[in-house]
């Protein structure tokens, strides 16, 4: 079995896929030595600073090689080693509990990326021309998720994703199905298919996180805006504010195929290419994975609906790489020097294209023709963030998420989600 | 056997330098390597430390939480229910293969090699091909022959996947076990079994009062290393259900790992970290205790 082409969470994710962790340490490790090879050499030929980019995806490794490759160009003094690692959060923070940080971050902007801004390890850009460019909305998504003091931006949106449904749109069209904006239609087409002994989702719940971006869909439109300042405070609960949020999602998830339990991230992307089912309720993050079973059908995107009231339909979107550096930079020019070249309208703008995103300045929307369905909401400022990050990862929503799916049990889950947030609550006071 | 002359007072002294210098090295890479990273991680779990950044002195507060934790009852339910299980069979299936292994068949020393291949297999990639079994192969088999139960992958059975675990721990401990008993067979002097033999015992008459009597110290020693390694059981799960379904095979390292380097929660896992050290330090000497007395009983 090879796993070392397993595609990384996107931001609805939460817990890495160890499995790749594992089986990529191997080519890490070979991957070190050659490049601290590499660096080696270079260092001794003069006085070049060797910047090492701490990259978390690993399907952008070869955009980012040609980024970086134009980058030395302009700047022959600098050398930019592209570090990548399969288990990106636990690994920066073992290099941080060594001391050992790198000297330009890509993160995904997710509930791991706001804990570790809050703790201050991160450089403040509030000042910093390239935050100039960079869309309000989208900075506030990411500095929602923490910062560590009031004010600072702890790190620059490179590129965003869109969290709703991806679908076939051959299997819509053969049927007669149109892309739906409420509830109520959702549900018919989901009947529609299932009639027609076409698979309406497929799920791939044996990687737990692949709940949460349908779960993040439902409660960014069906719970309070305010729940989790609220709950913070005590003054609501999971178990009031989401059984409409978890019924719904069961009821979705109703309409998969049987072995959805079995199946994983990757044998999901690949199943989709396949035209195995009509929609797959995963993140923007995904089309690149599916596009590499190179699917014979066009590729469509809509905002999860979770209500009948079309209009009030809100798009669940995240900063999908988030630029950051160290707060006590070691080469604090050159890596400012590069970060402002990544953060360059062109480059975001290719980036993006290249990796189906959606850059961060303020006018461009994507023009890829598979996000057209969601633009829209880009426009007219209808966004939201990931629900699913103001929950502490160790609650381990996903988890409970999945037991839930297996048993059916909503009372027990939103028991458990409530003396879980109230455990951590304390432990934290 | 021959008796050793007693050590002379004239040779003691280069004698003893030179052990020194065999013990030394090791018990400064010892302490080095664990026991001041240990005695770090005790500071750790009286702070409110999440990894990085700042912290703050917090007292025995973490430990206090523990014991509200219903999270880490349940892996510590879990765990020992696994490694019971594990050890039990891990050393039945391990005293009967030895036996084969050691009486005079063909092939004995090809088959002792085949025996011994687990151990040397990283767990992590047995883990992943027996994932792989359960959740394609066995389903299909199991569907072919008409067995319900078996017909979904076990794993993502929250009743069934602990058994998965078992059965890809035992497999691949059993060939340690195996070796340690094949040693202790070796140590039992023909002549005993030959005049156990005249004097008409049958097989299982023998193996209860011959051979299980004199590896009785081996014995020991494998069910408290299994008994010390399941519990500690770690590699198998994040192979095979990286914890789940739900939380259902999470064990207690995994639950230390999850919640501390990926849940922020370093200091609170260091001090169940600590806690856990000590019940199977407990564990083990009460185990060696227990079995040591049987021993010498038997």
């Amino acid at each position: 079995m090879t796993s070392d082409d397993r595609v990384p969470p996107g931001p609805g994710h939460r817990l890495p896929a160890r499995r790749a962790a594992i089986t990529g340490h191997a080519a890490l490790l070979l991957t070190g030595v050659l490049l601290s090879g590499a660096c080696g050499s270079q260092e001794s030929a003069g006085s070049r600073v060797t910047l090492e980019f701490f990259q978390f995806k690993p399907e952008a490794i070869e955009t980012f090689d040609r980024i970086i490759a134009d980058f030395e160009a302009a700047h022959p003094g600098i050398d930019v080693v592209q570090n990548h690692s399969p288990t990106a959060e636990s690994a920066i923070r073992a290099r941080l509990v060594k001391d050992d940080v790198p000297d330009v971050i890509s993160l995904n902007g997710n509930g791991v990326f706001g804990e570790l801004a809050s703790a201050g390890v991160f450089h403040d850009f509030s000042a910093a021309p390239a935050a100039k460019s960079v869309n309000p909305p989208i900075q506030r998504i990411l500095d929602d998720l923490g910062v560590h003091r009031p004010g600072e931006i702890n790190g620059l949106p490179f590129a965003s994703n869109v969290s709703g449904v991806i679908y076939n749109k051959d299997l819509f069209r053969r049927h007669g199905v149109e892309p739906p904006a409420t509830w109520t239609e959702l549900v018919a087409a989901a009947k529609r298919f299932q009639a027609a002994g076409v698979t309406p989702f497929y799920l791939t719940l044996k990687d737990s996180w692949t709940a949460l971006p349908a779960f993040n869909a439902l409660a960014a439109n069906l719970a309070p805006q305010d729940f989790f300042d609220a709950r913070e405070a005590g003054r609501t609960s999971f178990a009031s504010a989401y059984p409409q949020v978890v019924g719904k999602l069961s009821e979705l998830f109703g309409y998969g195929q049987r072995d959805r339990f079995s199946r994983d991230y990757d044998d999901g992307n690949q199943a989709f290419a396949q035209g195995k089912a009509a929609m797959y309720l995963q993140g923007s993050f995904a089309i690149p994975a599916i596009d590499q079973f190179e699917p014979d059908f066009e590729i469509g995107t809509f905002a999860l609906p979770a209500t009948d009231d079309a209009s009030a339909t809100r798009l669940v979107s995240g900063v999908d790489v988030a630029l950051t550096m160290p707060r006590e930079p070691e080469h604090p020019k050159e890596a400012m020097a590069f970060i402002d070249y990544l953060m360059r309208p062109e480059v975001t703008r290719a980036y993006a294209d290249e990796q189906r995103a959606v850059p961060p300045t303020e006018d461009a929307a994507s023009q890829d023709p598979v996000l057209a369905g969601l633009m829209p909401y880009f426009s007219q400022g209808r966004l939201t963030g990931y629900a699913d990050h103001h929950i502490p990862l160790t609650i381990q929503l996903d988890a409970h998420v999945q037991q839930f799916l297996i048993d059916g049990d909503r009372e027990r889950l939103l028991r458990t989600l409530d003396d879980e947030w109230d455990k951590v609550a304390a432990r934290r006071s | 056997m021959t008796t050793a002359a007693p050590p002379g007072r004239r040779t003691r002294k280069p004698v003893g330098r030179t052990f020194y210098w065999m013990v030394i090295p090791a018990l400064v890479l010892f302490v080095l390597f664990h026991t001041v990273p240990v005695l770090q991680g005790f500071y750790y779990s009286l702070t409110d430390y999440p990894g990085y950044g700042s912290h703050e002195f917090i007292g025995l507060q973490n430990y206090a939480n523990l014991f509200k934790d219903d999270r880490i009852l349940d892996a510590y339910l879990f765990t020992f229910q696994f490694a019971i299980v594990a050890t039990i069979l891990t050393n039945v299936i391990a005293l009967a293969i030895p036996m084969g292994l050691n009486a005079k068949i063909r092939f004995r020393t090809t088959l002792r090699g085949i025996f011994f291949i687990p151990n040397v297999l990283a767990i992590l990639i047995v883990g992943y091909i027996f994932n792989y079994l359960f959740s394609n192969s066995l389903p299909v088999v199991a569907e072919a022959l008409g067995i319900e139960a078996l017909s979904t992958n076990i794993l993502v059975n929250p009743d069934l996947a602990w058994l998965g675990i078992v059965i890809v721990a035992t497999w691949q401990a059993v060939a340690f076990n195996i070796i340690i008993y094949l040693a202790g067979l070796q140590t039992i002097p023909g002549d005993v079994v030959e005049a156990a033999t005249i004097d008409g015992a049958g097989r299982w008459r023998q193996f209860a009062s011959i051979t299980f009597p004199l590896i009785a110290p081996f014995f020991t020693i494998n069910m408290v290393l299994s008994l010390k390694n399941f519990l500690q059981v770690f590699d198998h799960i994040i192979a095979l259900t990286n914890g789940g379904p739900g939380t259902a095979t999470t064990s207690v390292s995994v639950l230390i790992y999850t919640g501390g380097l990926e849940g922020g929660e370093y200091a609170y896992q260091t001090a169940n970290a600590i806690v856990y050290f000590l019940v199977i330090v407990a564990v083990s000497v009460f185990q060696m205790r227990l079995l040591q007395r049987r021993e010498m009983s038997a």
